[in-house]
């Protein structure tokens, strides 16, 4: 790696006022295994010229239940999440995509305000020493509208941009269809507004603003929340599609849904056509079945990647069937 | 990568800017001249203990912690297949947690305490003799990473069963394909040291 400039910063006032002397041409650091990677690899036009090391900040790693919330610090590692049982009682969703993001090791060191503020993987914008300078690096062309796009977007590329390049986290769906909130430094809003496309950027998050938190509502008693994901190998890989459920019955019908899927579009998709379809009906083979139809009914492949639709299609099958009350935990 | 300077950094005094040919030297001059102890680290300089050594060392800030370990402090048993965090053959155990060597900054692991390979080899841990019976490699690259990512597990779970044993190896690759040893030498080595816990 080209060396940088480094701080450790000790209180998140710190890391603002270092990020607002340097502007965008400093990144803050948390477990590393993203920005890590990029920095290696030479990914980007302009190499960052300071990294702000947050792990050194006390106090942000931390689950703790508070007033009808679950509160997760922005630098939990993806591990305890998993592993703790609060999580894994009440917020099923959650304790499973973090369980499933990719490898032990990696979860050992990912923090959950990484894994949300990670970056694409579109293998064109990855390509190292910048060789596809795309769109997504305002450059002048999407590499992988007529290249090898078998991993990208089946619902369209984002308007103004033209970026095929699908967002690859397994924590985001979770976190949306639990309706959680993130808190920055600056604001708290719905994790489901943070996500945003813009050249070089993934957040609507300022460059001198930092996640600190995560506030996941505990959810009702008669409702359950679910996680699949499918992807080649079990660990290590990022998922070719996921999709996180949050479902609430009364007297075997569905009163509210929440579904997600992610690794399908330019950011987490909020399958709204499932969701509506599910409202007032039992949960079984068949609603779930035809569930996953309506969402993928608009779907619009590329030319390779026309088998992520048959995925999505039975992913969110999977997650609504694993919100019945009696469900076997999902097995993929 | 590219490694940074190699000359001998100057070791310079926070309270007078004296200067020094080694961290001792200056340690010294600190605690007589100045009265205080312990020293403040002076910028890039880091802390690490280990395999329960303490190192004091300058680093700069783009150095791996894989290249203080292995080209550093010469601990060849931190591996590096992929540089890039998906292979696990470069795990060292730091402060109870498997984590990969090549995705960590040093600059960031000051006071941390590690184990290598070699420290559980030398600990005599049952892993290293299991791993020899059940012919757990074939060139050996992978071992160390599988054995250092073993031995985090039987210290949080003395009583892993085959599928926990596959779930915490499922990030460490190995080009030779030997998986299915590696649960047998994983269980046969917890045995060993239940049965030895137990005398
Ligand atoms: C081999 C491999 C496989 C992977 N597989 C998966 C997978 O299956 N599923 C998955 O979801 N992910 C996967 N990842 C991606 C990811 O690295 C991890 O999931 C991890 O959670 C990222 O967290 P981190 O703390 O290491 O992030 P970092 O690398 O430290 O940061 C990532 C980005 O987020 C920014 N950032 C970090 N924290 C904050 C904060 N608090 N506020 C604002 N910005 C912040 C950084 O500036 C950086 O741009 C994989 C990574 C690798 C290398
Ligand atoms: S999909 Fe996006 S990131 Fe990939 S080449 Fe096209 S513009 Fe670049
Ligand atoms: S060398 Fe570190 S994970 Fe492969
Ligand atoms: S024994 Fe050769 S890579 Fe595992």
């Amino acid at each position: 790696m080209r060396t940088f400039a480094h701080f450790n910063a000790r209180t998140v006032d710190e890391v603002v006022s270092i990020l607002r002397r340097y502007g965008e041409r400093a990144h803050v650091i948390a477990g590393g295994t993203d920005l890590l990677g990029k920095m290696k690899d030479e990914l980007l036009p302009k190499y960052p010229e300071a990294l702000v090391n947050i792990k050194s900040i006390p106090g942000l790693e931390y689950i703790r239940e508070d007033h009808g919330t679950l509160q997760i610090g922005a630098l939990t590692r993806l591990e305890d999440i998993a592993a703790d049982p609060l999580v894994r009682g009440k917020y099923n969703a959650l304790a499973e995509a973090t369980r499933r993001a990719a490898s032990p090791h990696l979860r050992e060191m990912g923090t959950l305000g990484g894994n949300i503020c990670q970056d694409i993987r579109c293998w064109y914008y990855r390509h190292p020493d910048n060789r596809f300078p795309c769109l997504r690096k305002g450059g002048g062309r999407c590499y992988a509208m007529n290249g090898e796009n078998r991993y990208h977007s089946i619902f369209g590329a984002n308007v103004e941009q033209g970026c095929y390049a699908v967002h690859p986290s397994d924590t985001a769906p979770a976190l949306i269809a639990l309706n959680a909130k993130v808190k920055t430094s600056r604001r708290t809003l719905a994790v489901e507004d943070l996500f945003e496309v813009r050249v070089g950027k993934t957040t609507v998050l300022d460059s001198d603003e930092i996640v600190t938190a995560f506030e996941v509502p505990t959810p009702a008693k008669a409702t359950k929340s679910s996680f699949v994901k499918f992807a080649l190998r079990k660990t290590i890989d990022f998922p070719i599609v996921n999709c996180a459920a949050m479902i609430a019955s009364e007297g075997g019908r569905v009163t509210a849904a929440r579904v997600c899927l992610n690794a399908v579009y330019v950011k987490p998709y909020r399958a709204t056509k499932a969701e509506e379809f599910m409202a007032g009906q039992p949960i079984n083979e068949a609603n779930a079945e035809a569930a996953g139809d309506a969402v993928v009914s608009d779907a619009k492949p590329l030319q390779h990647n026309g088998y992520m639709v048959q995925i999505a299609k039975v992913m969110v099958k999977r997650a609504i069937l694993a919100c019945r009350s009696e469900a076997p935990p999902a097995q993929t | 990568m590219k490694e940074g300077s190699k000359a001998t950094p100057l070791n310079l005094c926070p309270y007078c800017t004296a200067a020094f040919d080694t961290f001792e030297e200056l340690k010294t001059h600190v605690v007589s001249v100045h009265k205080t102890e312990p020293l403040p680290k002076p910028a890039g300089w880091i802390a690490l203990t280990v395999n329960g050594q303490v190192h004091e060392l300058k680093v700069e800030p783009e150095w791996t912690l894989y290249q203080v370990i292995h080209d550093r402090l010469g601990l060849m048993g931190v591996k590096m297949f992929c540089d890039r965090g998906a292979c696990g053959s470069c795990t060292v155990i730091m402060d109870g947690r498997p984590i990969l060597a090549c995705m960590s900054l040093a600059i960031e692991c000051d006071g941390k305490h590690i184990q290598t390979a070699e420290g559980i080899a030398e600990a005599k841990h049952p892993l290293v003799e299991s791993y020899i019976k059940h012919h757990t490699m074939q060139c050996g690259y992978c071992t160390p990473g599988f054995i250092t990512t073993a031995k985090a597990l039987l210290d949080r779970n003395p009583d892993p069963t085959v599928e926990e044993v596959m779930e915490a190896l499922g990030g460490n690759l190995c080009r030779c394909g030997t998986y299915p040893q590696h649960p047998k030498a994983v269980l046969e080595a917890a045995q060993t040291l239940r049965e030895e816990g137990s005398k």
